[in-house]
């Protein structure tokens, strides 16, 4: 086993920031004002939440954006999809959830349970290209006046790869009359994108704070004030009746502190894991069978998506865990074994060649070191698993 | 030794993991993941891989969840289903042993660079003859040999079967000195990829078209009833089948799935004393025995060994020196030492 450890899973969750626990340590011990009393440790606690909620509405959309705090990307994406379903259905004989095939679990089952659930509830999958793209032409065929709610995440989790943010809103606001709610899940691509650009047409948005080096469980859900949604749990009516419980400070604290960072270092660290990233690639395509599975362009620059032949994800990833580099096949199932990914699955990838899909993901804290280190244990290994050394 | 241990979640997986370290092994656990699909017994839950994860942890080892469903599926699953169609009655978790644990899992553990592979089977490895031998356990109640029963020599060389020596008290006091939190899990007993809920018969019938039978009485060729999917019945069972006219038991004596027809008699009636073997199946652990070996013989998992001859002729066939009821096609036959009766020369499975 390898003493040192060098890190390519940021995509699983960034490493919490310095600034991000410093700000979080006034809310995590003593007095804790909740921020529903009446008295100065809640009024502070308050005026903390809200600080924060103008820092992510900054981040995420714009300022007169309302931002929910939640539990996290997979409770975002929950509350905006069934929050506007249920709330869609009410009025409307039939509920579409328009959605694409290589939404992350967040999205795809929140879908599918609803329509398990109610009758009336159907999800329609968008058509993919073999990068996992939405078509442009199957926006325009799926959405119509049945269309609740047009989810398409902003970027792949597992790829990295963009998706036509801008086409989505220009279909739901206008393009189709009566064309629904947009939704995007920005979980992946907010260590990157400078989202409030993508905002001004699409109406809700989910962020997650580990994914920027902020506390896991911490998330929000941003969107505009008009809109309607069922809440998910009741209870008090904290975040304006959206989400019942007490909200967590010191979460809301370290989301902000966590967007604060990327906003400040954003263009810098693009640029440096881009230069990363290049290196990176440009060794590994010297390796026999290695395939990357996007081009440069198309997707965010901390990811490297590829696929190995003739070999198994999970025997890379052992023999790479031993020689201390963290990395990802991009997709497991409850128990933690490694499954073929419904995203290349989505993508018409042959399951023997995704078979052998590995995942490598940087960050602002990615050295040079750390890709050369990952350069020669990757070939080491892959050369190893084939017998040849 | 860099030894990889299969770990089930159960008890007998987890106490071999757990002596492998104290003997001072360099110890890495992983629980394979065989069967996608729901299921109420056996190994594969996300509780049992959380179990045996756990105990990974207290034992301070590591520990991976290795993903075979699809090749599960196709060297398990799928034959399963085709057997019965086919009117044979398969052993499934015999062949997940001869294609998943003793096959690709070996593979693998040589690929990552392990020198041994060690299960927590009621079994043992023991030199005889000059030669890693698959041995049954010490406790005869226990005793996994017979579903161990094709594997050869190039993997008998790497496998260690640590518990193969104790009986299952004796492993349980272990598993509670080692606080181990899965000390008194009950046994798995079932195929793991059925739920005992609700059986074979629904299983099977969701994969293929499952034909009900007459039932004829074979000497009076009369009807003596029916049964709802003939694909189920085994030659000599008597589970389900009605008393003759005289009062006496019936067994089954044929299945005919094309004429969905089968025949019933008395016991001394379908008795045999000889089973035929497929010759494309007979496999040894090392050479080849010579025909008209004396050896001593099992077909099932806790069946009674039988003396009998192994003829390995291009028509193989055991002859028995007593008569048995009539072993179903598909079934495995393992062959011990007729001396020992405890070591294992190979196995076949039983033909038509």
């Amino acid at each position: 086993m390898s003493e040192q450890s060098f890190y390519f899973d940021h995509g699983a969750g960034a490493p919490r920031l310095d600034e991000v626990a410093e700000a979080m340590v006034p809310w995590q011990h003593g007095v804790v004002g909740n921020p529903s009393g009446m008295h100065s440790a809640s009024r502070a606690a308050r005026r903390a939440i809200e600080d924060a909620r103008d820092i992510v509405a900054n981040f995420v959309g714009q300022p007169s954006h309302e931002v929910i705090f939640t539990g996290g990307g997979t409770e975002s994406c929950h509350l905006a999809i069934s929050g506007v379903v249920r709330e869609h259905r009410q009025h409307h004989e039939v509920s579409d959830i328009i959605i694409s095939p290589t939404e992350h679990h967040a999205v795809l089952n929140t879908a599918l349970a609803l329509a398990d659930e109610f009758d009336d509830v159907r999800v329609r999958f968008l058509d993919v290209d073999d990068l996992g793209i939405v078509t442009t032409s199957s926006l325009w065929d799926n959405v119509g006046p049945n269309t609740a709610i047009v989810s398409v995440m902003t970027v792949n989790n597992e790829t990295g790869v963009y998706q036509p943010i801008p086409v989505v809103g220009s279909v739901t606001a206008g393009g189709v009359p009566d064309g629904g709610i947009s939704h995007t899940d920005a979980v992946a691509a907010a260590p990157w994108l400078y989202l409030p650009a993508l905002t001004e047409s699409i109406d809700m948005i989910s962020i997650a704070a580990h994914k920027i080096g902020g506390p896991v469980n911490s998330g929000a859900l941003v969107l505009r004030r008009e809109i309607k949604l069922s809440p998910v749990s009741v209870g008090g009516g904290q975040e304006r009746g959206h989400r019942g419980g007490t909200v967590d400070v010191a979460a809301a604290v370290g989301l902000a502190a966590a967007c604060r960072v990327v906003d400040r270092e954003r263009m810098e660290v693009n640029e440096r894991v881009s230069a990363l990233r290049a290196r990176l690639e440009a060794a590994l395509r010297y390796i026999p069978g290695v395939a990357i599975t996007a081009t440069e362009e198309t997707r965010v620059p901390g990811c490297t998506h590829l696929t190995v032949e003739g070999l198994a994800s999970e025997e890379l990833l052992f023999l790479l865990d031993n020689a201390g580099i963290a990395a990802s096949a991009g997709a497991s199932c409850s128990s933690g074994a490694s499954v073929v990914s419904h995203v290349l699955q989505a993508m018409k990838m042959p399951d023997d060649k995704a078979r052998g899909a590995l995942r490598f993901t940087m960050g602002r804290e990615t050295t040079k070191e750390d890709v050369d280190q990952l350069i020669a244990v990757f070939a080491d290994v892959v050369y190893r698993l084939r017998g040849e050394k | 030794m860099r030894v990889l241990v299969a770990m089930s979640g159960g008890v007998d997986s987890s106490v071999a993991a757990a002596l492998l370290k104290e003997a001072g092994h360099d110890v890495v656990g992983a629980t394979l993941k065989l069967w996608g699909g729901a299921s109420d017994s056996g190994c594969c839950s996300v509780s049992d891989v959380d179990d045996a994860r756990r105990v990974a942890h207290s034992l301070d080892i590591d520990h991976h969840i290795f993903n075979y469903t699809s090749e599960f599926e196709a060297a398990v699953v799928k034959p399963f289903v085709e057997d019965h169609a086919a009117g044979l009655t398969p052993n499934p978790c015999i062949e997940c042993n001869r294609a998943i644990k003793f096959d690709l899992l070996f593979e693998r553990a040589e690929r990552l660079g392990f020198d041994a592979v060690a299960t927590g089977h009621h079994a043992l490895v023991e030199s005889w003859n000059g030669q890693p031998t698959l041995t049954r356990s010490v406790d005869p109640l226990k005793d996994q040999s017979y579903v161990l029963g094709y594997i050869q020599g190039p993997i008998l060389r790497r496998l260690m079967l640590p518990i193969g020596g104790m009986n299952k008290e004796e492993v349980r006091v272990h598993a509670e000195r080692l606080n181990l939190r899965t000390w008194n899990k009950p046994d798995s007993q079932d195929v793991c990829f059925i739920e005992a809920s609700r059986g074979r018969e629904e299983f099977l019938g969701q994969r293929i078209e499952l034909t009900s039978a007459e039932v004829f009485d074979r000497v009076t060729q009369e009807v003596v009833g029916r049964v709802p999917a003939a694909q189920l019945v085994t030659l000599g069972q008597r589970r389900g089948i009605a008393p003759g006219f005289d009062g006496e038991r019936r067994f089954v004596a044929s299945v005919d799935l094309v004429n969905r027809r089968v025949e019933v008699d008395r016991i001394e009636a379908i008795m045999v004393s000889a089973i035929a073997l497929r010759p494309d199946s007979l496999t040894f652990a090392y050479d080849e025995v010579p025909n008209g070996t004396r050896v001593i013989v099992q077909w099932s998992a806790h069946g009674r060994p039988v003396s009998a001859t192994l003829e390995t002729s291009d028509a193989p066939r055991l002859i028995l020196d007593e008569s048995a009821r009539p072993v179903s096609a598909g079934q495995s036959v393992v062959f011990y030492d007729a001396e020992t009766g405890r070591h294992v020369l190979g196995a076949a499975q039983v033909g038509r």
